[in-house]
């Protein structure tokens, strides 16, 4: 994975990862890196041997300004779920063996506005236009159609990043998850031989995956549609890529978690590719999913088939 | 085919799952159908029954499908028991004691609970509304996985006719034939509908494993496709 940071994204780095790091639960806090992030210099300071502070910061970028401008994204209320009881059913200890119940035990993001370092997602102007946009149309009450608000499945990250649990299944050729919400479903394939690439693209993408040592390594591309990454558009052209690492976190302490750090790699809208980190409790409680059944709301013939929202202008 | 998914179980607490019986796999429904046929002869129905389901004839031949079959009209879920007649496939995963089937048709989902755990309490509430797959708790005699569904919604059908109310009981016994043969035992008990319990029958063969490619009923809905893919 790359991390260039800054000498003034990196500062800027250590104090957001702190604070993303207390907004976690208790088996969350595990999934963060330890140390200080990449690129961030030693405690003698940035090189040079300069011992007067850090140089004076360049302006901000454009792009970035744009979207420091934006208002702030809401602050989603988690829906409370019990934990597991003492004598649940645990994972199996084989790290590469992922099957069971998993939920997210993160404070969701509403808009990813820094990657899993702190530092600011890194948008070139056609991206930071995008979003923009997208969210001067919620502000205005007229938000824009995507996949989530007409019952579409709406790409693995936003799918992955919902409040709600999923369950991983496994073969030896392939591995799914299967979502409670959209229909969704991940299809992660171990053997392409096994399972081909489908003749129609999917709103999921093609995902093709690997173990590296005891973390599951997937690339998914080839969208149907360019998604929306989180509720406020963070944007992914239909060619941009998502690289998943995701491995299982067993401590000893009773509180297993899934660990998946995406890098979203799309030179359409970002300067460089950039990850975030997202974890996800073991949850065998909430293996019965409740009812998704969008459709007879959505296919309601006398109600709009774009739920009342606008078409999204494409500049 | 069966071989093919992983071996190993999930670390558990309940050792008697090592000897549950195994209904994992692809299944496809052995002669595609339209009806939920009683063993024997015609729905046993009430009055009122018979009215309603004359009624939706009548709908049908009018093709006003939304007055009487949401399925049609909306992609709504087809609902207990009738995703068990799609044409499609579907997979049956046992997991944590839940059996899991996973509908090719529109990626739609049931689940059976067959673990045992008493039910998560839904500080929201939903639990109180019924749904169109209900709330389906099974357990095993022997090597038949005998299910029982309640909670179901009113605006599903039994197939794609006969009616059912929101009191609506099904019970089902699934085992294996053979290794590539599935059977339900659907019963249906709905005392407004129907003047006694009766019970239809419907076999299943096993499919390759394979993933299924992703079907999103609306786009076809919207694309003015058939609902079921012929």
């Amino acid at each position: 994975m790359r991390a260039e940071i800054s000498w003034r994204h990196g500062l800027k780095g250590l104090a957001l990862a702190g604070a993303a790091a207390l907004a976690l639960g208790a088996g969350a806090a595990g999934a963060q890196p330890s140390g200080p992030p990449p690129g961030a210099g030693g405690p003698g300071g940035p090189p040079g041997g300069q011992a007067f502070g850090p140089p004076p910061e360049p302006p901000m970028p454009p792009a970035e300004n744009l979207v420091a401008e934006l208002p702030a994204p809401t602050v989603p209320r988690m829906r409370p779920v019990p934990a597991p009881a003492a004598d649940s059913p645990m994972p199996a200890a084989d790290p590469r063996d992922l099957r069971g119940t998993w939920f997210h035990n993160q404070r969701l993001e509403f808009r990813m506005q820094r990657d899993m370092y702190g530092v600011s997602v890194p948008y070139n102007m056609d991206g930071a236009k995008v979003l923009a946009r997208r969210v001067t149309s919620l502000k205005e009450g007229k938000p824009y159609i995507n996949a989530s608000a007409i019952c579409r499945p709406p790409g693995p990250q936003w799918q992955r990043d919902l409040n709600f649990p999923f369950q991983i299944f496994q073969s030896k050729d392939w591995i799914q998850f299967v979502f409670e919400e959209y229909h969704g479903r991940w299809h992660v394939i171990l053997n392409p031989a096994k399972a081909p690439r489908p003749a129609q693209k999917d709103y999921m993408g093609y995902s093709v995956g690997h173990w590296d040592g005891g973390t599951l390594v997937v690339e998914s591309k080839n969208f149907k549609q360019a998604l929306w990454l989180d509720v406020d558009g963070t944007p992914l052209s239909a060619n941009g890529k998502l690289i998943q690492r995701i491995r299982k976190v067993d401590n000893g302490d009773h509180n297993p978690y899934l660990e998946i750090i995406t890098t979203i790699d799309d030179p359409t809208y970002y300067t460089r590719p950039w990850s975030v980190v997202r974890t996800f409790g073991w949850h065998p409680g909430l293996t019965v999913f409740n009812e998704y059944n969008c459709e007879e709301q959505i296919g309601d013939p006398s109600v709009s088939a774009d739920a009342g929202l606008l078409p999204e202008p494409q500049r | 085919m069966a071989g093919a998914f992983v071996a190993v179980g999930l670390a558990t607490s309940a050792p008697a799952q090592a000897a549950t019986p195994n209904l994992e796999g692809v299944w496809k429904i052995a002669a595609p159908t339209n009806t939920l046929k009683p063993v024997g002869g015609d729905p046993p129905f009430t009055a009122e029954g018979r009215k309603q389901y004359n009624e939706n004839k009548r709908l049908q031949a009018k093709g006003a499908y939304d007055d009487y079959d949401i399925t049609m009209s909306r992609c709504n879920s087809p609902g207990t028991p009738r995703l068990m007649l799609t044409p499609e496939r579907f997979k049956i995963w046992q997991q944590l004691g839940v059996l899991t089937f996973d509908f090719e048709w529109n990626g739609a989902l049931r689940q059976i609970d067959a673990s045992g755990r008493p039910p998560i309490v839904d500080p929201l509430g939903r639990g109180l509304v019924p749904t169109m797959t209900g709330t389906s708790r099974g357990h095993w005699e022997g090597d038949t996985l005998v299910a029982q569904t309640t909670n179901l919604s009113d605006r599903t059908l039994l197939d794609d006719l006969v009616p059912h109310t929101a009191d609506l009981k099904v019970i089902e016994r699934l085992r294996l034939l053979d290794r590539d043969t599935l059977e339900d035992r659907i019963t249906i008990e709905d005392p407004a509908y129907f003047t006694r319990p009766w019970e239809a029958v419907v076999i299943y063969k096993r499919q390759p494993e394979e993933l299924f490619p992703q079907d999103v009923c609306l786009d076809r809905l919207q694309a003015h496709q058939p609902i079921f893919p012929q």
